[in-house]
């Protein structure tokens, strides 16, 4: 019984900060309605910053994050605004042809890691990177309960800002009609440079709080974008409610098949969770909150 | 007030606006009637700024504002409450109507203007914090009509009111436009209901396959044989 709680605790703190990407790229879903393909690829970056400063300048990775979400948010708003937005000008291009472009973005940023950092496996090692605490006879791990708390604490901010200010309304209106928007005066191309930053910040934030529980190697990427991608699927894309709890439920799931099937096939549990998904509630949770 | 001037509008290879004039003065209620695809909603969304011309100029108060970007169009103060009401429909009744007064000077007033679209439209107090998606009809278009308020225009652009609303909402949202007009909001009211607009606005001009074909008073006009023929029915 321990056991099984210990791996359900396990899951939502690792499911906290797997939501925490997945709402970045639920938001530019949200606004650009395109599948950002880079996005893990945003995550890694944020990580190897993260990871940098570890290793230059002794940065606690936690305190780290405070200088790869700004630095995700400046690259963030540079990619929309001089590359994708280039192509949403032309009206001939299709739309998926945006999504081939992150495709693009996001062998540009792997490889651009690769000839800074090589292929090497890294990770940081601090004080806390192991330890634990006990909660009867369940052990958890301090770096995931950091991890967990500082993402619920960012989820709560962004959730405020969307919510109480104009601007963060402005973003969701973008979204949900993005003429009507522009009816109102909203500048939707601005808001459109402004949401890719504030995913491509949560990005790294994600990264960060990972990064002391993660091998990091430019590859990775690849693994954040197929966890964001099918927990954008579970929450029903777009909704960002729905990112939290699809977020919850693939940490669990992993955690789940880490404990009882083997560590090799965690994945995939989340990938069959996906297909199912796909196939018997194509809408995600938000079917069963919608009509 | 706003002068639209010989304007051409084309989507991809096919025109469907043919120089088409007409002028809008200070506090008057102005109707652009027409049938189904006259190019009635291409002429607002062309003011709107989300069509350009291919040729033609449009002015308002006396600044041609023809190639400027759509989003600044409702800082010089005209509110287009566009067809189908497209409300944000997953935000609430007071966010939308705070969306409504983004822009500076419409943000300091916005308390004292929501309380003035509460007392139009009281429905929309009592369904402040509900989700704009679930009203009904009827108040969905009450409420676009709020958010362009929201804004303090100079000019309301209408497209519609009255579209697939109960025959007794009508009359009440037509109402509710009067009012509006009387409080000194110039008005340009895009209908299908002829009948209706006629008799409430100061002129009218009729659109017929992308020109206009006819414009005067709206009493005058509704005494019109052609309008007579071809709208009322009579």
């Amino acid at each position: 019984m321990s056991l099984f709680l210990q791996t359900i605790i396990c899951g939502i703190l690792l499911g906290a900060m797997y939501a925490l990407i997945a709402i970045g790229m639920t938001l530019i879903m949200g606004v650009m309605k395109i599948i950002n393909l880079a996005h893990g690829a945003l995550v890694m970056v944020g990580m190897y910053i993260t990871y940098f400063c570890f290793k230059e300048w002794g940065i606690d990775p936690y305190l780290g994050m405070f200088i790869s979400m700004p630095a995700l948010f400046l690259i963030g708003c540079l990619i929309q605004k001089y590359l994708i937005n280039r192509l949403v000008e032309v009206d001939s291009i299709l739309p998926e042809n945006q999504v081939l472009l992150t495709v693009g973005i996001m062998l540009v940023l792997t490889e651009t890691m690769r000839l800074i950092f090589k292929s090497d496996y890294r990770s940081v090692v601090t004080s806390y990177s192991t330890k634990t605490f006990f909660l009867g006879d369940i052990s958890i791990s301090i770096p995931m309960t950091f991890g967990f708390l500082i993402a619920m604490i960012l989820t709560w901010l962004l959730h405020l800002f969307l919510t109480r200010t104009d601007l963060g309304r402005s973003i969701r209106a973008t979204a949900q009609d993005r003429d009507a928007a522009i009816y109102m005066g909203v500048n939707a191309s601005r808001i459109t440079v402004i949401t890719f930053g504030i995913g491509s910040a949560l990005a790294a934030a994600g990264g960060s709080l990972l990064l002391p529980l993660f091998y990091l190697w430019p590859d990775i990427g690849h693994l954040f974008t197929a966890k964001a991608f099918i927990i954008t699927i579970l929450g029903g894309m777009g909704s960002t409610m729905g990112a939290i709890l699809g977020g919850l439920t693939l940490g669990i799931a992993e955690s789940l098949g880490a404990t009882y099937i083997s560590m090799g096939y965690k994945d995939v549990v989340g990938l069959i969770i996906f297909l199912l998904v796909l196939l018997f509630l194509p809408g995600g949770f938000r079917s069963f909150t919608r009509r | 007030m706003l002068k639209v001037d010989n304007v051409s509008v084309s989507y991809g290879d096919m025109q469907v606006l043919w120089d088409v004039t007409f002028e809008v003065m200070e506090g008057e209620l102005v109707a652009l009637l027409g049938a189904n695809g006259a190019g009635k909603t291409t002429i607002l969304n062309t003011i709107s700024g989300l069509l350009r011309p291919h040729s033609g100029n449009i002015y308002f108060l006396g600044k041609e504002i023809t190639r400027i970007p759509a989003h600044r169009v409702a800082e010089l103060g005209i509110a287009h409450v566009p067809e189908g009401r497209r409300l944000f429909p997953e935000m609430s009744v007071k966010e939308n109507l705070e969306m409504g007064s983004l822009l500076p000077e419409a943000k300091k007033k916005r308390k004292e203007t929501m309380e003035w679209v509460f007392s139009l439209f009281p429905i929309l107090k009592e369904k402040q914090n509900q989700e704009a998606g679930t009203l009904s009809g009827g108040q969905q278009q009450m409420l676009a009509i709020g958010r362009g308020l929201m804004a303090l225009p100079k000019l309301l652009m209408l497209d519609e009111p009255s579209l697939g609303l109960a025959p007794v909402l009508v009359n009440q949202v037509f109402e509710i436009v009067k009012e509006i007009n009387r409080r000194g909001i110039t008005v340009l009211l895009v209908e299908q209901n002829i009948m209706h607009a006629l008799k409430m606005c100061t002129r009218a001009y009729v659109l017929e396959n992308g020109r206009v074909t006819l414009h005067g008073i709206g009493t005058e006009l509704l005494n019109n044989q052609h309008v007579k023929e071809a709208y009322l029915g009579i």
